[in-house]
């Protein structure tokens, strides 16, 4: 029997800060959304459009990805976090670069303080990106988890290079053709590349050990790994040197990849032991349903239906809010509710484990509060949805309120988590033990 | 589970280890199957024991939590905790008590 070492967590300190920063940006987010609803009737490039947009991207999901991934690394690798240093100094740099970025954004401020915002997430990029790939040579085997987390680091170091460009572009106009053209390829690289291949890969193997399930078959995974970057591939070169109108195939290609992972999702969790589902992973659950909506998206998009321009228009918008509103936002709403009590609840409580009475980590928070903002996060997204559609902005409005509660209550449930300081516990006395 | 010890002691030992709940799933770890092995040698106590997954952030926690509560449930025995995982735990693993405890869930 080979032993095994101890407990690969990294320190609270690298992890808890991404928690505490993605929820104050989601609730700045949901403020700045109340007072953007005028945004949402003409093109998507548009100062407010574009500071949610990086809010809702940097602040927010990635944010909280780049902290989660740093405690679930070592469980899906196997391996220690090659660098918790490097993760500290990329929070700094993903931190003030969000921040300049919204506000220039915002304010539509286009000169050198952009370039610095854009050079910091480079940075920080970078720096993810190293302790990634870093940390993968650590583990002792490779799997198709660790192809789809390392391939993610590297679309997003990617798609920040891109949007680097973009920002010098600004300024110097090298660029040959005109800027939404690379807004797109900007666009699709970071949801694709970075969110989608990061969530595939982490939850291939967060979802089958939650729900006690045992994945047997990895071919459907393969495959998705192989035609989600093979689409994204082949749509890079067409979109920058061929243009030609293979577009929905390429689409085609990254919606069949996705559709290979919801069927390993479900082949998998037919083998579940656990059928009590928590509000967590039953937000989970709602996520990846969400996600149909931009797969069908992506077709209309990329396919030259002739549609009016006014309803195209409305579609992209609703395309992106189905991304970073929809699938992205509700993945991390659940899945915090998954992993951070777990962080806590370690941390608090693990050298009293055995001796005293402990809580579990989901004694850690307020169900009832979690169960108001997963259905406040619903309407509020259903209601963007049709606010933007319809070009309401009475209904974008109510959309936004929304949100903003349950911003509010998902920044409420967290900060008690991170605050959270451990109560007189009760000895055990072990039957007849002289204890 | 395997026991290398007599009957009444190694019930004692596991019942010892029931304390020693799983945090995620809420059953203890003895019931979720994870304690593979337990043996008497002279004074020494040596337990294997694995986890749901060679990643598990919990591994420090409860190598150290069963080495504690051995130690002081036993308190003139040395023990000694392996953590291993050969062969790999697999839902199969779990106890009839603990399927009980996890249908009661649903």
């Amino acid at each position: 029997m080979s032993a095994a070492t101890t407990s690969n967590s990294p320190g609270k300190w690298v992890v808890l800060p991404h928690y505490a920063f993605a929820a104050l940006a989601f609730v700045a987010l949901s403020i700045l959304l109340l007072f953007s609803t005028d945004a949402f009737g003409g093109h998507y490039f548009h100062p407010k459009l574009l500071t949610l947009t990086h809010v809702a991207a940097l602040g927010w999901a990635t944010m909280l990805i780049f902290g989660a991934l740093y405690q679930l690394l070592p469980v899906v690798l196997e391996c220690k976090l090659y660098s918790e240093k490097l993760a500290t100094i990329a929070f700094g740099f993903l931190g003030a670069g969000t921040i300049l970025l919204a506000w220039c954004f915002w304010h539509f401020e286009l000169g050198y303080l952009i370039h610095v915002a854009a050079c910091s997430l480079v940075i920080s990029f970078t720096l993810f990106t190293i302790n990634v790939i870093q940390t993968a040579r650590l583990a002792p085997k490779w799997t198709i988890e660790a192809d789809f987390i390392v391939t993610s680091a590297i679309w997003l170091l990617l798609t920040g290079i891109v949007g680097l460009v973009m920002v010098l572009n600004f300024t110097m106009a090298f660029l040959p053709v005109e800027h939404t053209h690379y807004l797109k390829l900007h666009a699709h690289i970071g949801m694709a590349g970075w969110f989608l291949l990061l969530i595939i890969g982490v939850g291939a193997k967060l979802i089958p050990m939650f729900l006690l399930a045992h994945a047997e078959n990895f071919k459907k995974l393969n495959w998705s790994y192989n035609l989600i970057n093979a689409g994204l591939v082949f749509f890079i070169f067409d979109h920058l040197f061929f243009h030609t109108a293979l577009l929905p195939v390429y689409a085609g290609l990254v919606v069949v990849g996705v559709v290979l992972f919801l069927l390993f999702v479900y082949e998998t969790s037919k083998t579940r032991q656990r059928h009590d589902v928590d509000l967590g992973m039953k937000q989970t659950f709602v996520a990846l349903g969400l996600l149909l909506l931009p797969l069908v998206l992506v077709i209309v998009v990329s396919s030259n239906l002739n549609l009016p321009q006014q309803l195209l228009s409305s579609i992209y918008l609703v395309y992106g809010i189905s991304v970073f509103f929809g699938f992205v936002s509700a993945i991390i709403v659940g899945q915090t509710f998954k992993t951070l009590p777990f962080i806590v609840w370690m941390h608090a409580y693990e050298n009293y484990v055995g001796r005293f009475k402990t809580p579990l980590p989901k004694d850690l928070y307020n169900h009832t509060l979690q169960r108001c903002l997963n259905i406040t996060y619903l309407l509020g997204f259903l209601l963007l949805l049709t606010g933007v559609l319809l070009r309401n902005q009475q209904v974008i409005l109510a959309g936004a309120i929304g949100f903003t509660l349950t911003s509010v209550l998902y920044t409420v449930s967290v900060f008690q988590l991170l605050l959270h300081k451990v109560q007189e516990l009760k000895p055990f006395t072990y039957g007849n033990a002289r204890a | 589970m395997e026991t290398h010890v007599p009957e009444d002691f190694g019930n004692e030992v596991f019942e010892t280890l029931k304390y020693i709940i799983d945090p995620e799933v809420g059953i203890n770890i003895v019931d979720l199957g994870l304690v593979y092995e337990v043996s008497l040698d002279g004074d020494t106590l040596e337990v294997n024991l694995t986890l749901t997954t060679p990643g598990c952030p919990m591994s420090g926690t409860i190598v150290n939590a069963t080495e504690q509560i051995l130690l002081k449930r036993f308190p003139n025995l040395d023990v000694k905790v392996n953590l291993v995982w050969s062969p790999p735990w697999s839902t199969e693993m779990i106890t009839a008590e603990g399927m009980r405890q996890l249908e009661a869930k649903n």
